[in-house]
């Protein structure tokens, strides 16, 4: 139980990081393309904060739906992990940026993806840990 | 004495109507002013204002505001309220591109200031007040007001629903002489 909890922690470890480094590095791109990257409000440290934050939560969730769902985890767990993900986008879409900064439409278009980025980090980097969680 | 008298009535006269015609300080729009809104819905501000200002404090006959803003730059602070208020349902922005103001009289209050004009928002044009303080310094001034508009005498959205029908509007217009 232990060994799991230990292996999830640095599964989520691995993912947040990943995610965030994928994160700050669509973010230049995005720069790059459209020319606005919001980096007041998608600081390189509040975006790794938020994927190390989802890939904690997926974390704890996983654990807690192992201990009920047993051998059906996996399957259950990658579903809601996806739906959820899908369901995060209302937050970049509603969210409120502050009345000074210019063309709040290019928001989403920035914020929207990197919410589907723990779940591929955590899709990519899963398999490493086989059976052991 | 008769050639005198008539000169000097002409004189007086003249200068009467000089004095009431006089035009009234004229001023330019800083770039620093705040055209903001709020509802219990949604809040957020005009980036764009543009017009002429004349006004002086010991001469509000002659003072005036034409000024204008553009229903474009409405910044809500977020990408589908913006498209929202400029839709047809809302301001309409394609058909109605401006708010426009033009004043008719500026009367001293209590208080400040308070100009009626005409106030023209989504091709409905309605008598309108503003109270208003202006504070002098220098070179510069500021007009500020602070004032609420019913949105369903301009039909502006539905009336009802989420977003309450009286809107605050707050204006801070920071100016320098012309």
């Amino acid at each position: 139980m232990l060994k799991k909890l230990l292996l999830l922690a640095v599964l989520a470890v691995l993912v947040g990081v990943l995610s965030g480094i994928a994160g700050v590095v669509y973010q230049k791109v995005y720069i790059e393309t459209v020319g606005e990257g919001f980096v007041n409000i998608a600081s390189v440290k509040n975006i790794i904060g938020a994927c190390l934050l989802g890939a904690f939560v997926a974390a704890i969730g996983y654990f807690l739906l192992s201990l009920v769902l047993k051998g059906k985890t996996e399957m259950v767990f990658n579903m809601l992990f996806v739906i959820l993900s899908f369901a995060s986008i209302l937050g970049p879409i509603g969210f409120k940026l502050p009345l000074e900064q210019e063309m709040p439409e290019l928001f989403p278009g920035l914020a929207v993806p990197m919410h589907f980025f723990p779940a591929l980090g955590w899709f990519a980097l899963r398999p490493f840990f086989g059976k052991s969680i | 004495m008769k050639k005198l008298i008539i000169f000097s009535s002409t004189l007086l006269l003249t200068a009467a109507v000089f004095a009431f015609a006089v035009a009234a300080q004229a001023w330019n729009i800083n770039g620093k002013y705040n055209i903001s809104f709020s509802t219990n819905a949604a809040s957020g501000i005009f980036k764009t204002f543009k017009g002429t200002i004349a006004f002086d404090e010991k001469n509000l006959a002659a003072s005036n505001f034409n000024v204008s803003v553009d229903v474009a730059s409405i910044n809500t602070g977020n990408a589908l309220q913006n498209k929202h208020a400029k839709s047809d349902e809302w301001f309409d922005a394609t058909k109605y591109p401006e708010i426009k103001y033009a004043s008719k009289k500026i009367v001293k209050t209590a208080t400040g200031y308070q100009v009626t004009g005409d106030l023209e928002i989504h091709g409905v044009k309605k008598e309108f007040s503003i109270p208003f303080s202006f504070k002098q310094a220098g070179n510069g001034a500021t007009f500020n007001g602070t004032f609420k508009v019913n949105r369903n005498d301009f039909h502006i959205g539905k009336p009802g629903g989420d977003v309450d029908d009286v809107i605050t509007v707050t204006v801070a217009v920071p100016v320098v002489k012309a």
